[in-house]
């Protein structure tokens, strides 16, 4: 009996031997292993850093985010407002966190947020000095980019200290000369903040997320999918019956991409219809468009997909390629941290993938119903990544195939 | 008789092993040949080249008189392989194989259906074509793997060691097939390691070795030539009786099979 137990650990530990050996012989799949954790954990750490920054004014231990672009808009005449804007900008400019531009509507600024140019905008409304000078309350209103939820919180919170802060000088000011008629709410906190959305209702942190995922599991799907299909027929033969046919090369490259881009659109739809079922997620922008910049996330990858699997040898080479590409890019594209949160070159890396394209497209059309000319900028990215890299992929993949 | 394949000092090189060596080599219209040669000899490459999926570093050929470096596609359209490897997708069954490779040659609708149902009752496989081919026993998915060659009616058939591995039963059904099908007309390139396959079935037999072809006749002067029986002795004569893989007679395996 016991001796059986024996042999059985021995037999045991010999596939385990096996089973390593062959794993040591495969090398570019061993040098894939091995960067992997590394690029992870290196990324990790730029992304935490392991001590925060302390806001002196608001006192709260902040992010490391730093000269955020926001706006704001003077829409009162009176001079308290101009007096406000000034003191708003210089305590930003003083604290490193905000980059203040002047905006002359609340529309123009919007137009901003809804690019991507600036984070949020405070805006000081008509009525703020009348309300001061007949000593009620005076409201200042600050709008954020709802795509991002964090970042929004952090410039919200941000914001409104700031706007605090300055009340709370004009409050301290008042006190002295404070008289019966004055309501002490009012010398308390002569300004307040109110939030004022971009969008008609609340948002979620799905709200964020959930165009991210659907981005990055049609782009992943892709990818991995792509991997193991090219491997697998190269592996098991069938790819020469489909070579040695009369047909050109790019059908195959493109007939192999569609079938990965429907598993992959199927994918990405499932999960919206998740998030909107589950997770109150709402798509405020046009489905078509969705469509599009998802197809295109899918070609700007397929290249990279195609040319990682025409170069591995077998196919656990090939999925491992994918996963080193795909890890990364889920957190260096924005899709589940705020890219804001990276160091600025991390963020340059970053701007370097097609998936925060794609990513940055859809949240816009869902979140903020951007227009076709808003994410231009994306869909223009992503069309020059699909024709560079299927045009260095289609050859890749012919000579590997005859190679 | 005219040659259907004519090679011009072809040559295929993987980095500095040469794998195949400036071959010239005709095959006749209407021929069985039997490419024979051991392992790592340079069939398998040799053929690859001839069927367009494999780029000739040196030279060129003439197969069914077209360039296989400039005309590949027209090459690709008269040509059948029946490769080492099974070519049909395991989850799919006999007809969707068949419809599949069907429409990669033009072939669609009605017509591809009845050359799909004459094709497996050829191969007596009409009860199973509904059958994914992953269940399928090894002689059966030959049998299918074989028809799908022929779906376009090419004028050449390359048969990459078509019986490798098959009962007795398949091997001799697998063999009259290709009686039959060189009866009607069509070029066959065999490959085999059984000597008593290609003495049966090849009009002539071309050994190839290193590379090089090193003898190339009719299987019955071969043997006359080199004085023996069997096209085993005459191949064994030639070729040596040393093992490849022996320590004393080493083959590049990884320059032969590219990267592991």
């Amino acid at each position: 009996m016991r001796s059986r137990l024996f042999h059985n650990a021995y037999i045991a530990l010999r596939i385990t031997r096996k089973d390593l050996l062959d794993f040591w012989k495969a090398k570019m799949l061993l040098a894939t292993f091995m960067i992997m954790p590394i690029l992870l954990m290196s990324m990790f750490g730029f992304m935490f850093p392991k001590t925060g920054t302390s806001n002196p004014y608001s006192g709260k231990i902040s992010s490391p985010y730093k000269n955020v672009p926001i706006g704001i808009v003077v829409e009162d005449g009176g001079a308290l407002a101009f007096q406000v804007a000034d003191q708003f900008k210089r305590i930003a400019y003083s604290t490193g966190l905000f980059e203040v531009q002047n905006f002359a509507s609340f529309g123009s600024a919007r137009e901003q947020i809804v690019s991507g140019n600036l984070k949020g905008v405070v805006v000081i409304p008509t009525g703020f000095t009348e309300a001061f000078a007949s000593k009620r309350q005076a409201m200042v209103l600050i709008t954020v980019d709802d795509t991002n939820p964090q970042m929004a919180s952090i410039v919200y919170g941000e914001a409104a200290s700031i706007i605090q802060m300055i009340s709370n000088r004009l409050g301290a000011s008042m006190i002295t000369r404070m008289d019966s008629s004055m309501d002490p709410s009012f010398v308390s906190e002569p300004i307040s903040v109110e939030r004022r959305n971009l969008i008609s209702s609340t948002t979620n942190t799905f709200q964020f997320l959930a165009p991210g995922f659907m981005a990055l599991t049609v782009v992943t799907g892709t990818l991995s999918g792509l991997g193991a299909a090219i491997t697998r027929e190269k592996e098991q033969g069938t790819m020469d019956g489909v070579m040695v046919a009369p047909i050109s090369r790019h059908s195959i490259v493109v007939g192999k991409i569609l079938a990965q881009t429907v598993r992959g659109m199927i994918q990405g739809f499932l999960i919206l219809g998740i998030s909107m079922l589950f997770f109150d997620v709402r798509v405020y922008g046009s489905p078509s468009l969705m469509v599009l910049v998802m197809l295109l996330g899918v070609s700007s990858f397929a290249g990279i997909g195609i040319i990682a699997t025409s170069i591995a040898p077998e196919q656990e080479t090939a999925m491992m390629m994918m996963m080193l590409l795909q890890f990364p890019m889920m957190f260096l594209s924005g899709i589940i941290f705020p890219m804001d949160q990276l160091p600025n070159w991390l963020q340059a890396v970053g701007k370097l993938l097609p998936l925060y394209y794609a990513a940055d497209g859809l949240r816009k059309i869902v979140v903020l119903n951007a227009s076709f000319m808003q994410i231009l900028p994306d869909i223009a990215v992503l069309v020059i990544y699909s024709i560079v890299t299927l045009g260095i992929a289609i050859p890749v993949f012919r000579k590997a195939m005859t190679r | 008789m005219e040659p259907i394949i004519k090679t011009e000092a072809l040559t295929k090189r993987f980095n500095d092993f040469t794998a195949v060596d400036h071959i010239n080599l005709e095959i006749m219209r209407g021929e069985v040949f039997g490419l024979l040669g051991p392992n790592g000899a340079g069939k398998s490459t040799a053929i690859r080249m001839l069927a367009t999926l494999s780029e000739p570093s040196e030279g060129t050929a003439r197969v069914a008189g077209y360039d296989i470096r400039t005309q590949a596609e027209d090459v690709r359209k008269r040509i059948g392989l029946v490769a080492e490897k099974l070519i049909l997708y395991p989850r799919l069954s006999a007809v969707e194989n068949l419809l599949f490779f069907g429409e990669l040659y033009g072939l669609n609708g009605d017509q591809l259906r009845k050359r799909i149902d004459q094709l497996l009752g050829m191969v007596r496989l009409e009860a199973f074509k509904d059958v994914p081919v992953g269940g399928y026993s090894s002689g059966m998915r030959q049998r299918v793997n074989i028809i799908r060659g022929l779906l376009h009616d090419p004028d050449i058939l390359f048969l990459d060691e078509p019986t490798t591995l098959l009962d007795p039963q398949s091997i001799r059904f697998v063999r009259d097939l290709i009686k039959e099908l060189n009866a009607d007309g069509k070029t066959i390139i065999l490959t085999t390691h059984i000597m008593e396959e290609a003495d049966e079935l090849s009009h002539r037999i071309g050994i190839i070795d290193h590379g090089k072809i090193i003898a190339l006749d009719t299987p019955a002067e071969l043997k006359r030539k080199f004085g023996c029986e069997t096209l085993q002795e005459v191949f064994l004569e030639i070729t040596g009786r040393t093992l490849r893989d022996s320590a004393t007679n080493k083959v590049p395996m990884r320059k032969v099979m590219g990267r592991v």
